[in-house]
This record gives structure tokens, C-alpha cells and sequence, in this order.
């Protein structure tokens, strides 16, 4: 007896050095290809290097300056709230819509389910493509579809004149994303008790106040995280906007993402872009940190 | 009444969701079309006469089956690197008591949520130091900067579904750790492994961003670049050729979807929306 209650504390330091062990090669994997990028980034932010011979010297803040004083950051920056806020709503409209449609007897419902989640698992090149093709001005579907409606009486040029360009990207991000919210709403739809709704009819509610008074109340802490998660990850959404639009015309589809990729890439700025990039971050690092606070506090 | 009600029901989802579904259908259809058909005014919704031949130009006049043996080869060395290094990380992560626990699922939280453009100078950098640039190697490693946190994001949150009782049970019984671990929690995770390891597949199958820095000979190029590329590069845009690739790409998609979908729903429920 004794001789075990003397080996407890030796196992339990034992088995500390076991975890540690075990996390270990995840810790130098991460220190090794996120730590280490993400300090030489805001190094790199301090000097002006030329990307095709990567020969640099030390600018100090003088990147940030320029963030500061230069059109380009602040420009960038309202574009992709103006896209993030569109493409988010209409997610999120959709996505309850259409969860609440799914959720209902339906004829064939798997089968439903499926065609619905499918866009958010495909490859935004394939998203893209297929949209490309259906905005085709002169043999594209969509124009078509909507002359043969009458709802236009003119092709319509989709990507390359503003605001069609925008409202393109956001229809676009709103098809490839939705799924998403169905997804989650659909799953916290089939755990509200079904004695609310019963007590709701007995006391006269319609379907419009049952959704209103059970329904988006039981909805309310899921909407919260699928909205936090959303708006982090539209905000920094590249693959959709780059190949849909390249930002243009000229910059007027140009977020963040793109406008660092542009820089670093195309202007070769390889410093000025990184300054860039750590200035999205810190916008970002508003939207993470209440995120990461309210997933603490659900945990 | 009742029965009206039903069927005006059916049909107005069924026509929501068939207009969703609309772009693939139409990507499908496109791909079967001969080119010449393309071109009418006002175009044909269903195609008139079927041809296979796009897809076959596909496989023997353009480089797309080395791209996507470049996406399968990429995918599976992520997954496989990820996935081992999740497990054992959620394991230790969720099991075991020391110091810096807690700081660390937080910080593999925020890097989950970190952009891709603020790596990707660095690595772009580190790329071209190492002599890595234009190597499956260095995508393998750029992908791990999001699967990575990912995966262990979700691995943690299935590896917090499994009971602990069995795990004392086997330690008092004389296991170690790590057989309980092998015999005990490994069977157990095994559902949560394959969701994950499903997700990670997908991820970097999809990926577009790193592939496009990092890499730019059609030897080692993946599908998605490559298939973009086959836009940019042509002359004439032969939509029908592209829809055939984007419908080969998706092919492992497919297979996902009408085999091992319940899967790639119960990921969903442990990460992507518990937090």
C-alpha cells in the first residue's frame, strides 16, 4: 500500500512528460511553418524588398506609413467589408431558409440534403469556372435565363462593370458558402424539444410566430458562432474573388487578400505587402478575439 | 387539403433546390455538349446530341492526369502527415495534465482563423531558401499551415467524445498509456480519424492560394492551378473542355458524397460550428 501511494505523484510526473512528449512534434511542426512565418512577417513588414531578386534594405515604419497616408489599405479595406457584409447576409438568410425548408417532410430528403451541401465542399476553381461560364455575356445561361423571364431586356456584363461585379462575387460566395449555415442550423433544429412548438400552438401561435418565438430564440448561440466564423473567413476569402474578378474592374472588387497578393506578386513589394498583411491581421484580430472568447466561455 | 398542401410544398423546395443545384447540372450538361453546340442563340438547355469527346481530349491531348496525380499524391502526403500528427497531438492535448496546455488549444484556435496571404511571403521566402520552390515538398508544408489546426481542432473535439472510464479501466488493469491509447482509444476515435482525415483531403485538394505561389511548372502543378491555367492559356476558351475538367475534378467529391457522407456531417457537429 504504502509503496503505491509513494509511485502516484512519480506517475503522474511521468505522465506529464508523456503529454509533453506526445505534443512535442506538433509544437516544432507549428513553430517551424505558422510561428516562424508569421514573426518573419511582421519583420519583413520593416523593409523594402524587390520580389524577382528578393534584395532588400531596412525602411523601418515606413511600410506603415504608407498604409497610413495611401488610399490603397483604406480602399481595400472598405471593399471587403462591403463584401463580407453582403455575402454574409445573404449566407445566413438563405442558409435558415433553406434549413428550415430541409428540416420539414420532404419528398426525397437525402437526396435534397446533398445537392444543397455540395457547392461548400466543391473546389472554388470548379465554383468559379461554372459561374464564369453561366456569366458569360453573349452565350452564358444566366443572361439567357433572365432575358427568357424578361427580367432583362439586355445581356448584362456580370464581371467586368461595377456594381455588377460586387453583387457577381457576393451571389457567387453566397451559392459556395450557404451550405454551411444549413448545415449547422439543420443539426441544432433537430435537438429543440418539440413540446416548445406544442405549447406555442396551444397558446395560438401561427407558424410565422412559433418561428419568431421558439424557433430563432433555440437558434440564437448557433447563429452567433456561424456568424463570428463566417465573417473571419469571408473576410479573408482570396481563391473566390481572385478568379472571379482579379479585383477588378480596375480595384473595385480588390479585398485585403488580394490587395496583398497584388503587392507582393504583381508590384513586387514584397515589404510594403507584408506591412499590408499585418495590418488585415490586426482588423481581423478584433473578429478572432471575440470569437476565441465566446467559443472559451460555450467550452 | 392536407395532401394540396403537401404537394405545393414539395414542388416549391424541390424548385429551390433544383435552382441551387442549377450551376453543377449546367456544368454536367456543358461538358456532354459538342462544341459547336455551345455557341447557339438562344442556347440549348438540354444538350442536343451526347459526346464524350471532351473528356477524352481531356485525358489524352492535355496534361490533366499528371495534374491530378499532383493533387492526389499532394492530398494524401497532407493528410497522412496532419492526421498522424492530430491524433497523438489531440491525444496528448485532451488526456494529459501539464503546464501551457490550455495557451496551446488556444493558440491553435487563432491560427485556425489566420489568413493564408500572411504566411505566404515568408514561406514563399523559406521556399526559395530551402531550394524547395516548385516542389510537392513545399506544398505538402504550406498546407500543413491550415490543416494542421484544423485537424487537431476536430480530432480534440472527438477525441473529447470518448469516454474515459475504458482508459482507466485499461491502466488499472495494467496497460500503459500508450496501449491503452493503441487498444482502447484508437478504435474508438477511429470514426472521428476518418471525418477528419476526410475534411483534410478535401481541403487541400481544393487548395488554390499556396499552389499558385509556390509552384509553377505543369510537372508539379495540382488540379486546381492546372485546370486555371488551361483557361488563362488558351486562346479560345473551350468552356465544354473546362466543364469536362471541373466535372473530373470533382469526381472524388462525388465518391465522398454517396459513400461516406455521414461522415463529413458528424465533422461538422465536433468542429466546425461547436467551436
Amino acid at each position: 500500500m504504502t509503496a503505491k501511494a509513494h509511485t502516484a505523484p512519480a506517475l503522474e510526473r511521468g505522465y506529464a512528460r508523456l503529454g509533453v512528449l506526445l505534443i512535442a512534434p506538433v509544437i516544432v511542426v507549428f513553430s517551424l511553418v505558422i510561428v516562424y512565418p508569421l514573426l518573419a512577417a511582421i519583420y519583413l513588414s520593416l523593409f523594402q524588398i524587390y520580389t524577382p531578386t528578393l534584395q532588400g534594405s531596412f525602411v523601418g515604419v515606413d511600410n506603415y506609413m504608407d498604409l497610413l497616408t495611401r488610399r490603397a489599405f483604406w480602399s481595400s479595406l472598405w471593399v471587403t467589408l462591403v463584401w463580407t457584409f453582403g455575402t454574409l447576409s445573404l449566407q445566413i438568410v438563405c442558409g435558415v431558409g433553406v434549413a428550415l425548408l430541409l428540416h420539414q417532410n420532404l419528398w426525397f430528403r437525402s437526396l435534397a440534403r446533398s445537392l444543397v451541401l455540395f457547392p461548400y465542399f466543391l473546389s472554388t476553381v470548379v465554383a468559379v469556372l461554372v459561374w464564369r461560364w453561366l456569366f458569360n455575356d453573349l452565350y452564358g445561361a444566366l443572361n439567357h435565363g433572365l432575358m427568357q423571364i424578361g427580367l432583362i431586356d439586355m445581356p448584362v456584363d456580370w464581371l467586368g462593370s461595377m456594381p455588377n461585379a460586387m453583387i457577381g462575387i457576393i451571389l457567387v460566395g453566397a451559392w459556395k458558402y450557404f451550405p454551411f449555415v444549413v448545415i449547422a442550423v439543420l443539426a441544432r433544429l433537430q435537438t429543440i424539444p418539440e413540446h416548445l412548438y406544442e405549447a406555442a400552438k396551444i397558446d395560438g401561435a401561427g407558424p410565422i410566430a412559433r418561428f419568431w418565438d421558439v424557433t430563432l430564440p433555440q437558434l440564437r448561440s448557433v447563429l452567433t458562432v456561424i456568424i463570428l466564423l463566417r465573417a473571419i473567413w469571408d473576410f479573408k476569402e482570396f481563391d473566390l474573388i481572385y478568379l472571379l474578378t482579379g479585383g477588378g474592374p480596375v480595384t473595385s472588387t480588390q479585398t485585403l487578400a488580394l490587395l496583398v497578393y497584388q503587392e507582393a506578386f504583381a508590384l513586387n513589394e514584397m515589404g510594403r505587402a507584408a506591412a499590408y498583411s499585418v495590418g488585415m491581421m490586426l482588423v481581423m484580430l478584433v473578429f478572432m478575439i471575440v470569437y476565441v472568447r465566446h467559443s472559451g466561455r460555450e467550452g | 387539403m392536407k395532401l394540396l398542401r403537401t404537394v405545393a410544398f414539395n414542388l416549391f423546395t424541390w424548385s429551390l433546390v433544383l435552382l441551387i443545384a442549377f450551376p453543377l447540372i449546367w456544368m454536367v450538361l456543358t461538358s456532354l455538349k459538342p462544341q459547336t453546340e455551345l455557341f447557339r442563340i438562344p442556347p440549348t438547355w438540354l444538350p442536343q446530341s451526347v459526346t464524350f469527346e471532351h473528356y477524352w481530349r481531356l485525358l489524352t491531348e492535355t496534361p490533366f492526369l499528371i495534374y491530378f496525380r499532383n493533387s492526389v499524391v499532394l492530398a494524401t502526403a497532407t493528410t497522412l502527415f496532419v492526421v498522424t500528427l492530430g491524433t497523438v497531438g489531440a491525444y496528448s492535448l485532451v488526456r494529459f495534465r501539464y503546464r501551457g496546455r490550455e495557451t496551446l488549444a488556444l493558440l491553435v484556435l487563432f491560427t485556425y482563423l489566420l489568413p493564408s496571404v500572411v504566411l505566404i511571403i515568408p514561406l514563399y521566402l523559406a521556399m526559395v531558401w530551402l531550394g524547395l520552390s516548385n516542389t510537392l515538398m513545399s506544398l505538402v508544408l504550406a498546407h500543413t499551415t491550415f490543416a494542421l489546426p484544423y485537424a487537431l481542432w476536430l480530432l480534440r473535439s472527438f477525441m473529447e467524445g470518448v469516454p474515459e472510464d475504458l482508459e482507466s479501466a485499461a491502466l488499472v488493469d495494467g496497460a500503459t498509456r500508450m496501449g491503452a491509447f493503441k487498444d482502447i482509444i484508437l478504435p474508438q476515435l477511429l470514426p472521428g480519424i476518418i471525418s477528419t482525415a476526410l475534411f483534410t483531403f478535401i481541403l487541400s485538394w481544393n487548395e488554390y492560394l499556396y499552389a499558385l505561389v509556390l509552384v509553377n511548372t505543369d510537372s508539379v502543378r495540382p488540379l486546381t492551378t492546372g485546370v486555371m491555367s488551361m483557361l488563362i492559356s488558351a486562346f479560345n476558351i473551350e468552356w465544354s473542355l473546362l466543364m469536362a475538367a471541373s466535372v473530373m475534378m470533382s469526381v472524388p467529391l462525388i465518391v465522398v458524397f454517396a459513400f461516406l457522407q455521414s461522415y463529413l456531417t458528424r465533422g461538422f457537429g465536433a468542429g466546425g460550428v461547436k467551436g
